[in-house]
């Protein structure tokens, strides 16, 4: 079926299987691989996009669902606003040292940015109920906070991280 | 080495590929692609034992976009994996499997999808046996053997003084079993790699991995080719922990195998649940300890019976059981030691390296130990670890005595400060019971016992002033190559913008071992920083032409070559190297560093077996809900020693992120089996902690400079996984009353003990 889209901020025409699934148009077929496959079950969230905004497991959507929205990808971010300037999420991330494979980083900081867009200046238990989707085997989570909050307050000081609580 | 007046080294300065992976630019080896690349899927075994009567592939081969399907017929080579003598895992199995994940074939097809419905296709014929499942079935002489040489894969003891005379003299004496469970790695990344044929007689592997000089013989043996003719690239690795290293040779020989049959490139992409179930796992462990102690706190004697359920293949057991052995009775000064430690093959997933190496497993028990001496003696915990606590000059359980670089007891107190400023949270309400809890660990940086340790690197210095520095270990996400271009900044006197750290190219440096054992930062450093002192020597010799002064009146700093005397007299570094390629000074070294050997007597485990320790303690507080079970974690502390702490930054995200693997084992990790069939192999029943589960780790640095590292450094990787795994258990018998000897120690389990109290 040809679909439609609107992919990073450009508008998107393309052929595709509708049973393909969305993860796979977005690295197999338009070559977009900042979006990552780690579970295929939609429970890692290493290949999450924003579709209208929303966080989303494209491993779990269909292609054709993509028809007449908008996405935006990892790549979406360094140019959404025509610069090539880091997004203040990236930036923080890079700063907070939030990251260490990367695998889960992607997903993660589209996690984050849907977050902000919607609530500024979210709280701890906003933060982790927003990436709790976002699994990150390497850091302990801890800069992941860090990070989202020193975005979010502006990609400044960076706020200090709430006192969180292991449970289980 | 001067540590005096560093520039580089010491500060928290983010991951030199940071912005590749914000980005999403950085290519992980499941984002290549080849013009006409086939995609590989093994067909696995299903059932844990059997023999294996048929394997048919011809309605396999008949399918859409299928290729080829192999079979163990068709790998040129011996069919043999494995870390280590005995050198026990066919690559293919052919008559026999040993455990569910066994590759019996491998479909390779024009897409993932017809590659795994070819595989489906290929009809195999096994008649099933009884499995192995457990250690003591496993050990019964009568027991069908797993492997030809019976179900020991590797049996080993460290014998130190005279543990009976230690008993004898004993005051106090505490015993006990304690059990850990399979853990698995759980990087977000499955394996993956891609293999490419070259027109040139050789063959590259782009490999998600961990070791690739390891992978690169395993190719080459079973593609029957010398290993100059394989070439293997570490592509950007998401995550490994010791994970790909077994399991990347695996698929690296069958994508490669492919590949040079059919002449494509060929790409092995595993899904989550082969991840789980078809690579290695922590071993699960049983540990019968007994401490026998005088009434003022000293420890007379340790005595540790261990055995490690290695499951199907010996993979890393062998070595898992030294380092079991050697780290069984902790960072203490202790006269009189025995410890037995035996891995056995059961008829299951197999096991291997997981961060921490046996040494979580052991430190877990050995800490309960000192908890529960503690609680006989009326002792405080943290004093008794003290007390005992190994200082410079005085000998590990192996006898080895290190002089400088043995920082427990600093760690010791930093956590006892730290507890006399934050008082133990007080019980608000009846519902939560309070505890806190402590641990003691050390960890041995470098190969140590398991032989010879030895890295690569090579430091090239262009014209422009810029340097590329490539070393054979691997950044797996732990932040080696920002370790790396640090210490080549800090030699060189350039601006870690102006540093290149390749991704490892077997191709590229000496043979460097695998990526492990805490030593990257150790045994790689050093070695970076032998080879950029080489180019350096050019460098300043051009410089103290150009500026007519003598060698020892050069500082290499921030890009420039200044003269000592007078900081305003400098020239660019670009200037400088340009002047040195034309007056033919080398601007290139590849050097070998190598640490010191190990010396120990093989039947005792008596000698000097590591370069280094990392010394830690760590302090818990947590509180339980009475009536759910339910944890709730509210400080941790973790102190290591880590000689120098070249990016503080990076320590930080070593120490939380090995804590939460290590509050994974301890609460909230466990592979579920049954009849040998693994039921929980994905990510959400299998329960990888998430956001919510984060611990509030608050690292201490504690810098005792060691003179094996360079500026004084000792690795980090390994060390917290232990402590955060013991200090749980401890803080949950303080709140509770109950001593746990099971790890998980999983919300249901102290819910259920609540109820029987």
């Amino acid at each position: 079926m040809l679909l439609e889209f609107e992919l990073n901020g450009k508008q998107t025409r393309i052929e595709a299987e509708p049973t393909l699934r969305a993860l796979d148009l977005i690295r197999d077929v338009l070559g977009l691989t900042g979006t990552k496959e780690g579970c295929g079950r939609g429970e890692c969230g290493a290949c999450t996009i924003l579709v209208d905004g929303q966080p989303v497991n494209s491993c779990l959507l269909y292609a054709a669902k993509l028809q007449g929205r908008s996405v935006t990808t990892i790549e979406g971010l360094t140019t959404e606003d025509g610069s090539k300037e880091l997004h203040p999420l990236q930036q923080a991330f890079v700063s907070e040292g939030a990251m260490q494979c990367g695998f889960c980083t992607p997903g993660m900081i589209l996690s984050a940015k849907s977050l902000l867009d919607r609530n500024p200046d979210p709280d701890r238990e906003a933060i982790e109920e927003a990436l709790s989707g976002n699994l990150c085997r390497c850091t302990g989570y801890g800069k992941i906070v860090k990070a989202v909050q020193r975005a979010a307050a502006g990609g400044g000081g960076g706020a200090a991280a709430d006192q969180p609580g292991g449970s289980g | 080495m001067s540590t005096e007046n560093l520039r580089v080294v010491g500060r928290g300065i983010p991951k030199v590929d940071a912005l590749e992976l914000v980005t999403g630019r950085a290519k992980f080896a499941g984002d290549l692609k080849f013009p006409g690349m086939l995609y590989g899927y093994a067909r696995r075994a299903g059932i844990p034992a059997g023999k294996i009567r048929s394997i048919d592939c011809s309605a396999a081969l008949g399918l859409p976009g299928v290729s080829a399907v192999l079979t163990s017929e068709d790998i040129p080579g011996p069919n043999i994996i494995g870390i280590l003598p005995p050198f026990d895992q066919p690559v293919l199995a052919s008559q026999v499997v040993r455990y569910e994940g066994e590759s019996l074939a491998l479909a390779v097809a024009d897409s993932r999808e017809a590659a795994k419905r070819a595989a489906a296709a290929v009809r195999v014929t096994i008649d099933p046996l009884e499995p192995i499942l457990d250690i003591d079935t496993a050990l019964k002489p009568d027991s069908r053997r797993i492997h030809p040489d019976g179900n020991i894969t590797f049996s080993k003891k460290l014998i130190k003084g005279d543990v009976e005379k230690g008993f004898a003299a004993a005051e106090v004496v505490v015993e006990n079993t304690y059990h850990t469970s399979f853990q698995e790695h759980a990087y977000l990344e499955p394996e993956t790699v891609v293999a490419v044929p070259g027109g040139d007689g050789r063959v590259t592997v782009y490999a998600s991995c961990q070791s690739p000089f390891h992978i690169r013989g395993h190719i080459a043996a079973n593609l029957n080719l010398p290993a100059s003719r394989v070439k293997v690239v570490q592509a950007y690795t998401g995550g490994s922990f010791g994970g790909k290293d077994d399991v990347a040779t695996e698929i690296g020989c069958l994508a490669a195998v492919a590949a040079v049959k059919l002449q494509k490139p060929v790409m092995i992409a595993h899904e989550r649940g082969e991840s789980i179930i078809g690579s290695n796992l922590r071993h699960a462990a049983r540990i019968h300890y007994r401490t026998a102690g005088l009434k003022d706190g000293t420890i007379l004697a340790r005595q540790a019976k261990i055995y490690l359920d290695g499951g199907a293949y010996a993979s890393e057991s062998p070595f898992v059981t030294m380092k079991a052995l050697i780290h069984a009775a902790g960072p203490y000064h202790v006269p009189n030691v025995l410890v037995e430690c035996t891995a056995v093959y059961t008829n299951k997933t197999y096991s291997g390296a997981f961060r921490g190496f046996g040494v979580p497993q052991v430190t877990f028990a050995s800490e309960s130990q000192l908890d529960e001496l503690a609680a006989e003696l009326n002792m405080d915990p943290l004093q008794l670890r003290r007390n005992n606590g190994l200082q410079a000059g005085q000998a590990t359980a192996t006898g080895q005595v290190f002089e400088k670089s043995v920082g427990l007891l600093q760690t010791i107190d930093r956590i006892a400060e730290r507890r006399e400023q934050i008082p133990a949270a007080a019980p608000g309400e009846e519902r939560w019971l309070y505890g806190r809890g402590y641990s003691c660990l050390f960890q041995g940086i470098s190969n140590g016992a398991e032989g010879i340790d030895v890295v690569g690197a090579s430091v090239q210095v262009s014209q422009d002033g810029s340097v590329l520095v490539g070393v054979g270990l691997t950044d797996m996400g732990q932040g080696s190559r920002t370790v790396f271009a640090q210490i080549a900044a800090e030699v060189l006197g350039v601006t870690v913008d102006r540093i290149t750290v390749r991704q490892v190219d077997t191709d590229s440096v000496h043979d460097s071992g695998p990526t492990v054992a805490s030593r990257s930062t150790t045994v790689g450093g050093m070695a970076v920083y032998k080879a950029a002192g080489e180019v350096k020597a050019s460098l300043v010799k051009m410089a103290s032409l150009m500026l007519k002064c003598g060698e020892e009146q050069v500082r290499l700093e921030e890009n420039f070559a200044v003269l000592t005397d007078n900081p305003e007299v400098r020239i660019p570094l670009p200037e400088v190297a340009t002047a040195a390629y034309w007056t033919g000074f080398p601007l290139m070294h590849l050097t070998f560093s190598r640490a010191p050997d190990a010396q120990f007597d093989h039947e005792t485990h008596q000698g000097n077996i590591y370069i280094a320790y990392n010394f830690g303690t760590h302090l818990m507080d947590l509180r339980i809900d009475r009536l759910t079970g339910r944890v709730e974690v509210l400080r941790h502390l973790a102190a290591h020693d880590v000689g120098r702490a070249v990016n503080p930054l990076g320590v930080e995200g070593q120490v939380e992120g090995g804590a939460l693997i290590g509050f994974g084992m301890a609460h909230l990790e466990r592979i579920e089996h049954e009849g040998g069939c693994i039921q929980n192999a994905n990510f959400s029943d299998y329960g990888v902690p998430s956001i919510k589960d984060r611990l509030p780790t608050e690292t201490i640095i504690v810098e005792d400079h060691n003179p094996t590292g360079p500026y004084g450094a000792k690795g980090v990787g390994e060390p917290p996984v232990a402590g955060t795994a013991a200090v749980f258990a401890n803080a949950v018998a303080a709140a509770t009353g109950v001593r746990f000897t099971r790890l998980p120690i999983r919300r249901e389990d102290i819910l259920a003990a609540l109820e029987e109290q």
